[in-house]
């Protein structure tokens, strides 16, 4: 969870004070400015990922219904492969798993190494002619590992795969280029990226949206509804309007367009540049710690703006997420980052998770420190021996 | 006071039925068949530490910090 920008809280308010319409469907004053509004959000979400067009951007709750959206959508023939990995978010495993009980498809699982990389050879083998959809996290919400998704899209497409990239742990943190990368779906969530809660985006490219199976319908979603001979015949509009049901969010996606734009005002390449400096202070200060374990390379250039550990005198992570909040005002997240599937393939026990600290540009060199402070001030009391 | 969650509940229970226990011990308590019925949460356990550090606030439940990391007891009145 990303802190928020006065400009996004700025540009919610006004739509909330100033036009608080339905976008689309008013045709009154209060109605076209929402409209206006919603619509300038849309392309500035187009422009941020580099969207061939607006339409390619679909607003949802959050990365996970975006991911749901697809793994439910797709057109996939019975005995077809899906090939996930063991590093994944259960929002970018699960939809896909469920998907393949329901539909009678094979689903792989490619294992991770234990630090959160892949060797590309492993794609090559795992990705064949049967594979239909590569479901794969492009940064990692555990080790913060960079997946080589340039590779894994040309391995993909060579052999009639579709590649679903879950950026929800990327996009705030680097540049996303959906074009240049030939991403078939993206996945984003919102609120990671200086954004409000409850708003996601699902990239699609246009050709593959237009043939995607609706996961809800209803309202805003047609064209017409005729009735005839006692039969009810939608005539469902194209991409964006015919995946977005029902009163949507406006509020919450000109805050995203708010976000992105905020993010563009700074530079993707800059936000990158000033995680890695923490990024490197902050693992070189753990590596100092006894006691303390980070998953991950140390290779930051490989990474995302987040560390995961865990610490050997403390049993449960969530004991360390308590005491740097109680005591030092420092917060981060602790348990199994719903990611349970390689929490057990590194033999962490659900009680004893891991500890995840995150970074953002907002950070700086001082709470990094006072995080490291904490976490040397747990270590010696929780090696002792009489409580305190 | 307010009626109490499930997760609080499950907590409550593991702590009356041991002594003090470890963040990671109530939680390993938490996923055995005999508390299956009342412990119902996320394996992670984020919901069930939050649960009793609600305790903790209620007056219900003390936690110190010792070896091993926060040690849980009951308060006994």
């Amino acid at each position: 969870m990303a802190l928020k920008p006065r400009q996004v809280l700025e540009a919610m308010n006004e739509y909330y004070e100033q036009y608080p319409a339905c976008a689309g469907r008013s045709i009154h004053k209060l109605g076209q400015e929402a409209s206006a509004a919603y619509s300038r959000a849309r392309e500035k979400i187009a422009r941020f990922i580099n969207a061939s067009e607006p339409a390619e951007c679909i607003w949802t709750r959050n990365a996970t219904e975006a991911l749901n959206m697809v793994a439910s959508g797709l057109k996939i023939s019975k005995g077809s492969k899906i090939l996930t990995t063991s590093l994944e978010h259960h929002s970018s495993s699960l939809p896909f798993v469920e998907r393949a009980r329901r539909s009678g498809m094979r689903i792989e699982v490619l294992r991770a190494h234990n630090d959160g990389t892949f060797d590309i050879e492993d794609w090559k083998k795992a990705i064949d002619r049967t594979t239909r959809v590569v479901s794969v996290a492009h940064s990692s919400n555990v080790t913060g590992t960079v997946t080589p998704l340039r590779d894994i899209v040309e391995i993909a497409h060579d052999r009639g795969a579709l590649v679903v990239s879950d950026d929800a742990q990327y996009a705030p943190h680097h540049p996303l280029d959906v074009q240049s990368l030939d991403i078939d779906f993206s996945a984003i969530s919102v609120h990671k990226m200086c954004g409000p809660t409850g708003m996601g985006i699902l990239y699609g490219k246009m050709e593959l949206l237009e043939s995607l199976n609706m996961f809800l319908v209803g309202g805003d979603t047609v064209s017409d509804v005729r009735f005839e001979k006692g039969r009810i015949l939608p005539q469902y509009l194209p991409p964006p309007a015919k995946f977005e049901a029902g009163l949507q969010n406006y509020a919450g996606a000109i805050g995203a367009g708010a976000a992105a734009e905020y993010l563009q005002s700074i530079g993707m390449i800059e936000v990158e540049k000033r995680e890695r400096e923490l990024l490197t202070i902050m693992l070189k200060g753990l590596k100092e710690l006894e006691h303390v374990n980070v998953l991950g390379p140390e290779d930051v250039r490989v990474r995302s703006g987040l560390v995961t550990f865990y610490v050997d005198t403390v049993t449960s992570a969530h004991d360390i997420a308590s005491f740097l909040s109680d005591e030092y005002g420092v917060m981060i997240r602790s348990g199994f980052h719903c990611a349970g599937p390689f929490h057990y393939q590194l033999g962490i026990p659900p009680a004893r998770g891991t500890a995840r600290a995150s970074i953002y540009i907002y950070n700086n060199e001082a709470e990094v420190s006072r995080l490291l402070e904490g976490l040397h001030a747990l270590i010696v009391t929780s090696s002792q021996e009489e409580t305190h | 006071m307010s009626a109490l969650s499930r997760n609080a509940q499950c907590v409550l229970q593991i702590l009356q039925a041991t002594g003090t226990l470890t963040t990671s011990e109530i939680l390993e308590m938490a996923r055995r068949t005999e508390y299956a019925e009342i412990c119902k949460d996320c394996a992670g356990g984020d919901t069930f530490v939050a649960a009793a550090n609600q305790l903790v606030e209620q007056g219900l439940v003390t936690k110190k910090l010792g070896k091993g990391g926060y040690h849980w007891q009951i308060v006994r009145r």
